[in-house]
């Protein structure tokens, strides 16, 4: 069963006193059971366009979406059943308590009365959110409310997990435990579809991911073969100071700069000779996914 | 279905959460009102009915319907302004389930505020009896149903707590004006006797004073009528509204 079958959706949204936004043009998508996915893309490229159209949450305006065989539109509910979902968006009821928000949602998702306190226990505690379980969901830190997201959409255990940046402003060892439940998940059967900004984290998690950019899919496929196909064409290093003249073709790249390979001994003595004492390390192989996505999406 | 029970008692246990809003101010209301139509109209007959007993059931008639009207209209644009109408967007849920849901939750907070005003203040309504308990129970769980739908589709199409200002005071209050709730609608001069009696909110006041006293402004059966097909149309309205806003809010 595919968890995931997208076929030539398109969205455009008609803002009232605004000019149109064409946010999603003739994307495809299907994604293999039992992976993770990456869907990636710069800021307004569609991806939670896309995600809301898949969760059942926004109507496109063609194409068909099924989640294991079952259409969105003509079965909401029954496709709505099978996903669990993150939106990017946080948001918090008001008046209830942690156990309280994950108690009724649970409940919503047909998770019987007596096994949601246990779940919901067990969920808490993966997400270090014990102590707060009885603590007023608006009063929790913007990580801890992100938790609880992500601690409602997987109550139900659901096939298919979508994640919408659920590491957006979730700190460095905190986003490693969501890593972790991530990862668990999948090792138990679950599909994974995540957006990131974080590449370094897609690049360590996804089995494939799909580039969209201006609401259209660039690139999509195996992560390892990507990488294989603009990895003997570049060199990395480090130096010591950054702010001195670079050579013409040199790219910075996070803290790394980055040098097309045509000839791999002319090009390292190039740089080495130019930059001298100052680099502190260099290496040629694959491209990161940084780059691979700056090139892409440039 | 069952799915639908874990959002009704959710939104019940928000108003629980809301105790005394629930409890005391409908009873704050009553009193208020019943105070200053008894020291002016004390001992006054409508019909076989003390006057201040007509307006005590028109009262409480008027706090089911205000209470299970703004019940979900206010948890809905609440949960709009904050965006946790997300929840609503995402479950497995249908619409008319979700839209009954805050309905019901809407009826059994109604009951629960008559049943305690009652028992508060009904000691000191002359005459106060039950004619027909099981009309009571029918028509109020079907006028709680028809104004918490209605609660429901409003909350669904509005922008916000404005909106429900203007809904308050321009279809609202003259509903309730002219819907009989202090004085019989016959003893309107024309033609606002003819207009209350096209005013839905009228036949669901006479039917609940109808099955507390016995007394009637025209046909109760009439009022029955009417306050069951506007329940239906509401469903029907009520189902189509939260089809199209839970996808495009
Ligand atoms: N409800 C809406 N009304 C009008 N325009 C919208 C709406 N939702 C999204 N858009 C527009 O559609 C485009 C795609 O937005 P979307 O949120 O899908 O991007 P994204 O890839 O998720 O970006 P980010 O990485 O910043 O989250 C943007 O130009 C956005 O402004
Ligand atoms: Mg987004």
């Amino acid at each position: 069963m595919i968890p995931l079958h997208v076929q030539a959706v398109s969205k455009t949204f008609h803002p009232p006193k605004r000019p149109k936004v064409e946010a999603l043009k003739n994307v495809s998508l299907k994604l293999e059971a039992g992976k993770i996915h990456g869907l990636l893309g710069p800021n307004g490229a569609g991806k939670s366009t896309l995600i809301g159209m898949i969760s059942g949450t926004l109507i496109p305006d063609v194409g068909s979406i099924e989640i294991f065989g079952v259409d969105i539109l003509k079965q909401v509910r029954n496709a709505k059943m099978l996903m669990g979902v993150v939106p990017q968006e946080i948001t918090v009821e008001m008046a209830f308590t942690v156990r309280e928000v994950l108690y009724y949602f649970s409940g919503m998702y047909g998770v019987p009365v007596k096994e949601r306190n246990p779940r919901i226990d067990a969920v808490l505690a993966e997400l270090d959110l014990t102590d707060k379980a009885e603590e007023r969901a608006r009063n929790l830190s913007g990580g801890m409310k992100r938790r609880l997201m992500i601690a409602k959409a997987i109550l139900h255990k659901p096939k298919f997990l979508i994640l919408d940046e659920p590491t957006a402003g979730v700190d460095v060892a905190l986003r490693q435990r969501i890593w972790q439940l991530v990862r668990r998940l999948n090792a138990e059967g679950t599909t994974i579809l995540f957006t990131t900004h974080y590449l370094e984290e897609a690049e360590q998690l996804c089995d494939s991911i799909t580039l969209i950019n201006h609401g259209k899919v660039i690139r999509e496929g195996n992560l390892k073969e990507l990488q294989k196909e603009f990895a003997q064409n570049t060199i990395h290093f480090e130096l010591f100071d950054t702010s001195v003249e670079h050579l013409p073709k040199v790219k910075a790249v996070g803290v790394e700069f980055e040098y097309p390979l045509v000839d791999l001994e002319a090009d390292m003595h190039a740089i080495t000779s130019h930059y001298n004492g100052n680099l502190k390390s260099i290496k040629s192989g694959a491209a990161s996914l940084e780059t691979i996505f700056l090139e892409l999406t440039k | 279905m069952t799915y639908m029970w874990a959002l009704y008692a959710r939104e019940v246990k928000r108003f629980q959460k809301l105790w005394m809003d629930t409890v005391f101010s409908p009873i704050v209301s009553t009193v208020l009102y019943l105070s200053v139509f008894g020291i002016v109209a004390g001992g006054q007959m409508v019909g076989d009915v003390n006057y201040l007993l007509f307006i005590y059931t028109g009262l409480l008639a008027m706090n089911m319907v205000n209470s299970s009207f703004s019940n979900p209209t206010f948890a809905l644009i609440i949960a709009k302004n904050t965006g946790s109408i997300m929840d609503l967007q995402l479950v497995p849920v249908q619409p008319w389930g979700i839209g009954i849901a805050y309905a019901l939750a809407a009826v059994t907070r109604a009951f629960i505020t008559i049943v305690i005003a009652v028992l508060f203040t009904g000691w000191f309504i002359p005459g106060l009896s039950l004619e027909h308990p099981l009309l009571l129970l029918l028509g109020m769980v079907l006028t709680g149903l028809e104004f918490g739908m209605l609660g429901v589709v409003f909350g669904m199409w509005s922008k916000g707590f404005e909106s429900l200002t203007f809904m308050t005071t321009f279809i609202m209050q003259p509903m309730i004006f002219l819907a009989g709730v202090f004085y019989p609608i016959a003893t309107l001069p024309a033609p606002w006797d003819t207009v209350s009696m096209f005013n839905p909110l009228h036949h669901n006041i006479n039917l609940l004073r109808f099955a507390v006293t016995g007394y009637s402004d025209g046909n109760p059966w009439l009022s029955l009528a009417v306050v069951t097909v506007l329940g239906l149309m509401l469903f029907a309205g009520m189902h189509v509204s939260t089809a199209r806003k839970i996808r495009s809010l």
